[in-house]
């Protein structure tokens, strides 16, 4: 009894021995617990002194540049803020795009003042088409035209180079009515467009002034050229004119070779 | 201690049934395991930190510098080459001495009145068209009237040169007028060039952009205005050739008429 007792107790014990060798085994083996319960790790040291190394490296080779390069930045956008797009004169320039909005309308208005003058019928009638600005009445100026100022003579009642002359006055003279009228729709339309843009004026930015200053650039090109062909007609009027006077010597010129002649022969017939 | 450890370990071997044997064997392999994997995770961390230095030091740091570079060199041109503060005070001050200079002088010549009529009518009409006032306009017809006289009457002159006479009055009074309201726009703009001067006095180089463009408007109007006077021109020259024309029509048939009753004449003495 006492035998089995102590060999069942020696049996209990072996196996905990064998336990407990096998723990201070795996204990004794393990390397992390060995060198984090025993101090320093080497491995700790160097990323120390690698961590170290990259943070002083982001202070002076990344962190001073940057503070460089952002206070580089900062003092230029001041500068641009202040210096070159200041905010003031910016709304400065657009309230003056507002204030010029109300002076382009009165001007314009001031334009359709009405300052007709006839006052017979056949004279207002011609006076009325050549003042409305409206190039869909210039038929109507042809035969208001002819009713005022009469049509070429009939060949019974002039030589054809006087008919010729005539009629290439009377053409001129219509055109250069016509291109009034027309230039007066042109020059409303130009009016038209410059109080737009300058609508757009007052919301524009000095960017985008740019670009509105190129269209009106364009506008400008375009009534320049209207303004010359406007030159043209008249010079083609002044043209005519001078043509009539040289005309007019001519035929008088000729009429009086021919009196000359024809008082020449009734005074040889009457001396017969 | 070292005999009695072999010894002991000898007599456990035997002791170890198979199984826990292998169990012991396993044990110790998995604990010898990880600090291979360890040594091995050390050594890419030590290569790690050094491409990061290396990295930091050659293309970011590198970078950074020549970024800094440029950023100052950037600034500087921008402030003393495109817009320096000096020129940009000193286009100012052009301005305004240019205003002081010449506005005066303009301003004298533009008031030189060029009235020139002597009697008492022609001074009014004078005065009238010479006024830059569009609320004047009705007045020129009654004073036109006075020195010019009033179309004839019908039992003086034939339909055709009351016509005429109407027509070349209507012309001229017509272009008077609109003379007028010429000259008024042409003080609002010049109003508005003034106030565009000031502006550009005391703009900036970001917003004298925005001046220019409302000068490059107003020029527009200008424009517009030049070319409505322009259509008043030719009107009058247009009207002027017509009459000329019309009174050769009227010489032609009154010549026609007169060869006609001269030949009618001689035929029957």
């Amino acid at each position: 009894m006492k035998t089995t007792t102590l060999s069942r107790l020696w049996k209990v014990l072996r196996n905990a021995l064998a336990v407990a060798c096998g723990l201070v085994m795996v204990i004794v083996l393990l390397p992390s617990k060995a060198r984090s319960q025993l101090g320093l790790d080497p491995c700790c040291a160097m990323m120390q002194i690698g961590l170290n190394t990259i943070s002083g490296l982001l202070r002076n080779s990344v962190a001073t540049p940057l503070g460089s390069i952002q206070q580089s930045q900062q003092q230029s956008a001041n500068f641009e803020q202040q210096v070159v797009f200041p905010m003031a004169a910016i709304t400065q320039a657009r309230n003056m795009a507002v204030q010029f909005e109300g002076q382009f309308v009165q001007m314009r208005q001031l334009f359709q003042l009405p300052v007709a003058s006839a006052t017979l019928p056949m004279p207002q009638m011609l006076e009325q088409s050549l003042l409305s600005g409206n190039p869909g009445a210039m038929p109507q100026i042809t035969s208001n035209y002819y009713s005022l100022y009469g049509t070429v003579m009939t060949p019974a009642n002039a030589p054809q180079p006087v008919r010729n002359l005539v009629d290439m006055t009377d053409a001129e003279a219509q055109a250069a009515m016509k291109k009034a009228v027309e230039i007066d729709a042109l020059a409303n339309l130009e009016l038209q467009a410059a109080e737009q843009i300058n609508q757009q004026l007052q919301t524009a930015a000095p960017g985008s002034s740019t670009i509105l200053e190129a269209e009106t650039a364009a506008w400008l090109v375009r009534a320049n050229a209207y303004t010359q062909s406007a030159m043209a007609e008249l010079v083609r009027v002044r043209s005519i004119e001078l043509a009539n006077s040289s005309g007019q010597l001519k035929f008088s010129a000729s009429h009086a070779a021919t009196l000359q002649t024809t008082g020449s022969q009734v005074i040889q017939q009457g001396v017969q | 201690m070292k005999t009695k450890t072999l010894e002991f370990l000898r007599n456990f071997q035997p002791r170890l049934s198979r199984r826990r044997r292998w169990l012991f064997v396993a044990v110790i392999t998995m604990s010898l395991i990880p600090a291979n994997t360890r040594a091995q995770g050390i050594g890419d961390l030590v290569l790690l930190l050094h491409t990061i230095t290396i990295t930091l030091q050659g293309p970011i740091g590198d970078v950074l510098t020549e970024m800094r570079k440029v950023s100052t060199e950037v600034n500087n041109f921008r402030q003393q080459i495109i817009w320096p503060l000096a020129l940009i005070n000193q286009a100012r001050s052009f301005v305004s001495a240019t205003r002081a200079r010449y506005t005066g002088l303009m301003s004298q010549i533009e008031g030189i009145k060029n009235n020139s009529a002597t009697l008492a009518l022609p001074m009014q009409l004078e005065l009238v068209f010479r006024s830059a006032q569009s609320g004047s306009i009705g007045q020129i017809p009654s004073m036109y009237t006075q020195i010019y006289q009033p179309v004839a009457l019908s039992g003086i002159a034939q339909p055709v040169q009351r016509n005429l006479m109407d027509i070349d009055d209507a012309m001229s009074m017509d272009s008077l007028k609109t003379a007028m309201v010429s000259d008024q726009t042409a003080q609002s703009m010049l109003s508005l060039a003034d106030s565009l001067e000031q502006q550009a006095m005391a703009a900036a180089p970001g917003s004298a952009s925005m001046v220019t463009a409302q000068a490059r408007v107003a020029d527009l109007e200008t424009q517009a205005q030049l070319a409505k006077m322009l259509a008043a021109q030719l009107r009058q020259e247009a009207t002027k050739l017509a009459h000329q024309n019309a009174l050769l029509k009227q010489r032609s048939v009154a010549t026609q008429n007169l060869q006609n009753q001269i030949q009618q004449v001689l035929t029957h003495p």
